[in-house]
């Protein structure tokens, strides 16, 4: 399956940076979120929009997030992704889990002294 | 990938997978849109914004795929993969594989066969609407005792209580019918018109009897089973218009039953009981009698009401019989008494046993799979597999070596019951159908999930939690020496089952040596026995039944090879079903007897010795002084009743039944001779008193031909059946036996039980052996090393052959001594089955501890001979 992942996102990153996204915006849909995600990293990220969708079925079959149907700017009828309250303890795991192996790495890269 | 696909379209039958598809594509171009609709904004042309949504998109059946890929239930998903490595891994080992699944089918099948007979006979209601509504009603003249009913009786309880919906009374018949081939004997019942209402049947073809059709006046109606049907009439769809000549007498064909339930009753033909005038008025206790109760009374309301009702009528009563009682119980607790429902749950248990020795024996060979892929599952675990994965991996694996066991064992149990269905019949209530139930099914499935759980589980805990690290340093060498003590336990705990069960076969076959060695007081060698029925209408007077069996017994007498021939009206080694009254002296001096009418070759016939005065002789015939001969047991019962010490040549009264319309009457008759008691009780019950009546002075329709030869029986049947026939070609011979088959059909209720856990116990020791097998010879080749360099040090071969094989008897006697503790827990259990055997005989046990330290040397020898053969310098080399 890691063939597919030939984005710029660091590695298993995604579902983090989907979990904070809707922390801090709220109901947002599909493209809402791609979006967002490009916007908050300064256009910098190479994001397939469309790998978003496996990670968000994913996240909704864990139970982190739930979605309803709404109407887009564009008239159609699309899905709106919220994070529930699993997602909300979740989000905090992952979080703590990315600062553990970022403080981890920092270390080693740090000069030896 | 063929699981997975399989499972993807069942999802999409479902229908989940194609709407899951659509709100896809749905979102997908909803994204477009917006995409471009951000781009046109930022002022690209129509065409650009297009192209500029679609690559930032990136590859949409890409996305597709991986979400196909996600969205599958992800528990369901590891499942099937571990299922399918599962598989695979069973398939790169198939000797393996196939001795599992094997040792599971037997275990499974057995206990699955078993179940089912349990379920048919103990758990399922009986096949009637409504059945636990349906009892049976009879008299009870002493406390336990079971009586009869007169029709008197009976008419009076259909007529006065009110809490019976139905009320029948019955009486078994035989008839003759004259077929193509010759005469058959049919079995039937005359029953009065409600009889179906109270089983509530109805006709499969045609109808059951009216309410008008027990009257005197209806015309002759039958109703037929439906195997009867098929057997006599092939299933004959026109078979009411027929008219069927039973014993020579026209009868309408109204009905037949369904197939199922009254199919194995031995009933074939039902007839309305038509009361005659002398049965209305006769105090004869004739009649069987069964009630549907009403919904809403209970058993206890409906006696009571009827014990006044009997008692009322008791006051015109003889005085003996005012003491009597109304007794009345369910259907479904008469037809399973106590002793089969005890051999059926005896043989439950000790198939569980097979299977709990079954399940260790995969467990071991688990554990024996487990110890080779310790280096696999390291690898797994450094690669990050969690422990819990591992298991769950394992146990899958096991499950699906369960499934296919589980798979075999239900074909296995199908095949059992397809070859023991005669047997079953015989055995068991008629009510009771075995078959593959869903229910039984059902057993079947959490069977394989209790087994794939308890063989599994420990082998699986064993192996990833070992020390993962240690086993891949050691690579195959071999595992810990905790993982051989598990191994070690299991085994012994095999042979302590194995011990319980072949311990307890001995023991029942030595009761069942005790009762065939009990002396029946008859000579069963070389006799056989067979019934006939003179048909009544053609025997209306009693002179012309005498002359018959006269004339028979000569003609065969005569026949070339035949010693001796006697008639009966019940076979030895076979209860007496008439019971009468004996007085001595009073009426208040009664003695209770069996009733058995014999002609003057019965006693010579079956060597019965005469112990004073005389037997039965030619001479006694009608209108000469009557006489009776009795046995030892009622010579003894009239000398403490009566104080009667010489019975022979004193008078006493009997009661009895005449020829034909059944009138009670009262025989005067003087007490000829003593004969030593024959056998009429089951075994090991004290034998009845029994008055013997020549057959001459009041004979029977119904009688048992029994024929002494001088060698083989097989040779003197034809000519038995051509007396026969030259006398009357209008007689059926039917019930043919030999006296031996007579006795182990007396025994079947000891032998049975007996043979069916010798058959366990059997498959038990074999379990039990491949399993000391598997472990010495694993034990044995994990210590090759070892052994090589004892014989490298100048060990003799002897030596090693002894310290292998003493570690396969070491296994062997603990757990003997386990068994044993289980035999002393079983005590109870046991003493309930045996006859005059102790459940803790020391000669059975000793034998069973005996037989299982053989097994034990014959499967140790094998790997601790191959172990002398090690050549030392070969296992250096390797090891080095």
């Amino acid at each position: 399956m890691s063939k597919q992942q030939q984005d710029e996102v660091p590695y298993g990153t995604l579902d983090l940076l989907i979990l904070k996204t809707l922390e801090s915006m709220g109901k947002l849909h599909g493209y809402a979120i791609a979006r967002r995600i490009e916007q908050v990293s300064g256009d910098s990220l190479q994001l397939s929009q469309g790998s978003i969708y496996p990670a968000l079925i994913r996240l909704e079959q864990e139970g982190w997030i739930s979605t309803d149907w709404g109407i887009s700017e564009t008239n159609r009828k699309v899905k709106f992704y919220s994070l529930t309250k699993a997602g909300r303890k979740q989000l905090l795991i992952e979080v703590a889990n990315w600062e553990k192996s970022t403080a981890l790495v920092a270390r080693f890269l740090e000069p030896s002294t | 990938m063929s699981v997975r696909c399989a499972l993807a379209r069942l999802f999409a039958i479902a229908g989940g997978r194609t709407r899951l598809d659509r709100e896809l594509e749905s979102e997908v171009r909803a994204h477009l849109e917006l995409a471009e609709a951000d781009a046109l904004a930022r002022g690209l042309s129509g065409e650009e914004a297009r192209r500029e949504a679609r690559r930032k998109f990136g590859g949409i059946e890409q996305m597709k795929e991986m979400h196909r890929d996600h969205r599958g239930v992800p528990w369901v998903e590891t499942l099937i993969r571990d299922f399918r490595y599962g598989l695979s891994s069973l398939r790169r080992a198939p000797g393996f594989s196939v001795i599992v699944v094997a040792v599971l089918a037997l275990g499974i099948g057995g206990t699955v066969a078993m179940f089912s007979v349990v379920d048919a006979v103990l758990l399922r209601p009986l096949p009637f609407p409504d059945a636990s509504r349906i009892v049976r009603i009879w008299e009870a003249p002493r406390p336990g005792a079971v009586n009869a009913t007169t029709a008197p009786q009976f008419l009076t309880w259909k007529r006065l209580s009110a809490d019976f919906e139905a009320m029948s009374a019955e009486q078994p018949v035989s008839a003759t019918l004259n077929d193509s081939d010759g005469p058959v004997r049919l079995e039937g019942k005359e029953v009065t018109a409600a009889y179906f209402q109270v089983f509530r049947t109805a006709a499969q073809i045609g109808r059951t009897f009216t309410a008008m059709e027990d009257q005197p006046g209806s015309a002759p109606a039958i109703v037929l089973s439906n195997a009867a049907w098929q057997t006599y009439f092939g299933s004959d769809p026109r078979i009411l218009e027929r008219r069927v000549r039973l014993d020579g007498a026209p009868y309408q064909v109204i009905g037949v039953l369904p197939p199922g339930v009254f199919d194995r009753d031995q009933t074939e033909f039902w007839k309305p009981l038509v009361f005659t005038s002398a049965q209305l008025s006769s105090g004869t206790h004739w009649l069987t009698v069964y009630g549907r109760l009403r919904a809403r009374v209970t058993l206890a309301q409906a006696r009571e009401r009827l014990q006044a009702i009997y008692a009322a009528t008791l006051e015109t009563a003889p005085l003996e019989e005012r003491k009597g009682a109304i007794a009345m119980a369910r259907l479904a607790q008469l037809l399973v008494g106590a002793s089969l429902e005890r051999s059926i749950l005896v043989a439950f248990g000790a198939v569980s046993l097979v299977l709990l020795i079954a399940c260790a024996n995969v467990a071991n060979l688990l554990f024996a799979q487990g110890a080779t892929r310790q280096t696999e599952l390291a690898v797994r675990a450094a690669l990050g597999a969690g422990r819990g994965r591992l298991v769950a991996q394992l146990l899958t694996e096991s499950l699906a070596l369960c499934i296919l066991g589980g798979i075999a064992g239900v074909g296995c149990a199908y095949l059992l019951l397809h070859l023991a269905a005669p047997l079953l019949v015989q055995s068991l209530p008629f009510t009771a159908e075995v078959a593959l139930h869903p229910r039984v099914l059902g057993f079947a499935a959490a069977i394989v999930l209790a087994v794939a759980l308890l063989a599994g589980m420990f082998p699986a805990l064993e192996a990833s939690l070992g020390n993962l690290a240690d086993s891949l340093k050691r690579s195959e060498r071999g595992s810990s020496a905790r993982h051989i003590r598990v191994r070690r336990a299991v085994v012994i705990g095999e042979v302590a089952l194995s011990l319980v069960l072949v311990a307890g076969a001995l023991l029942l076959a030595k009761s069942l040596w005790k009762l065939q060695q009990l002396n029946t007081g008859v000579r069963i060698d070389h006799v056989i026995t067979m019934s006939l029925n003179l048909p009544e209408n053609a025997y209306s007077i009693p002179r012309k039944a005498a002359y018959f069996y006269d004339a028979v017994a000569e003609r065969i007498r005569a026949a070339p090879g035949v010693a001796n021939v006697g008639i009966a009206t019940q076979v030895p080694l076979r209860w007496i079903v008439n019971g009468e009254a004996m007085l001595p002296g009073g009426m208040d001096k009664l003695v209770h007897v069996r009733f058995k009418r014999v002609d003057p070759g019965y006693f010579r016939t079956l060597d019965i010795p005469l112990l004073a005065g005389r037997g039965i002789t030619d001479q006694d015939r009608a209108g000469a002084a009557r006489v009776v001969v009795i046995n030892q047991t009622l010579a003894a019962r009239l000398a403490e009743v009566a104080g009667m010490k010489d019975p022979v040549g004193k008078r006493v009264r009997v009661s009895s039944v005449d020829y034909a319309a059944q009138t009670p009457m009262m025989l005067d008759v003087e007490i000829a001779g003593i004969i030593r008691s024959e056998r009429t009780a089951a075994p090991g019950d004290p034998d009845p008193a029994v008055v013997y009546v020549p057959l001459a002075q009041s004979p029977s329709f119904h009688i048992n031909l029994l024929v002494r030869t001088r060698q083989e029986k097989a040779a003197i049947l034809p000519a038995v059946r051509d007396a026969i026939r030259q006398i009357d070609p209008n007689v059926a011979l039917a019930d043919v036996a030999t006296m031996r088959q007579v006795q182990d059909r007396a025994l079947s209720g000891a032998s049975r039980p007996a043979w069916l856990i010798g058959a366990f116990a059997l498959l038990a020791v074999l379990l039990a052996a491949i399993g000391l097998y598997g472990v010495a010879s694993y034990s044995a080749t994990q210590q090759r090393r070892d052994i090589g360099i004892r014989i490298a040090l100048g060990a003799r071969r002897e030596d090693v052959l002894a310290y292998v094989l003493g570690g396969a008897l070491a296994m062997t006697a603990a757990g003997l001594v386990f068994g044993l503790l289980g035999v002393l827990a079983l005590t109870r259990v046991m003493r309930s089955l045996l006859f005059e055997v102790s459940p803790l005989d020391p000669l059975a046990l000793a034998m069973a501890c005996a037989a299982l330290a053989a097994i034990g040397v014959a499967a140790g020898f094998l790997p601790a001979h191959r172990a002398s053969r090690i050549d030392p310098l070969a296992t250096l080399r390797d090891a080095g």
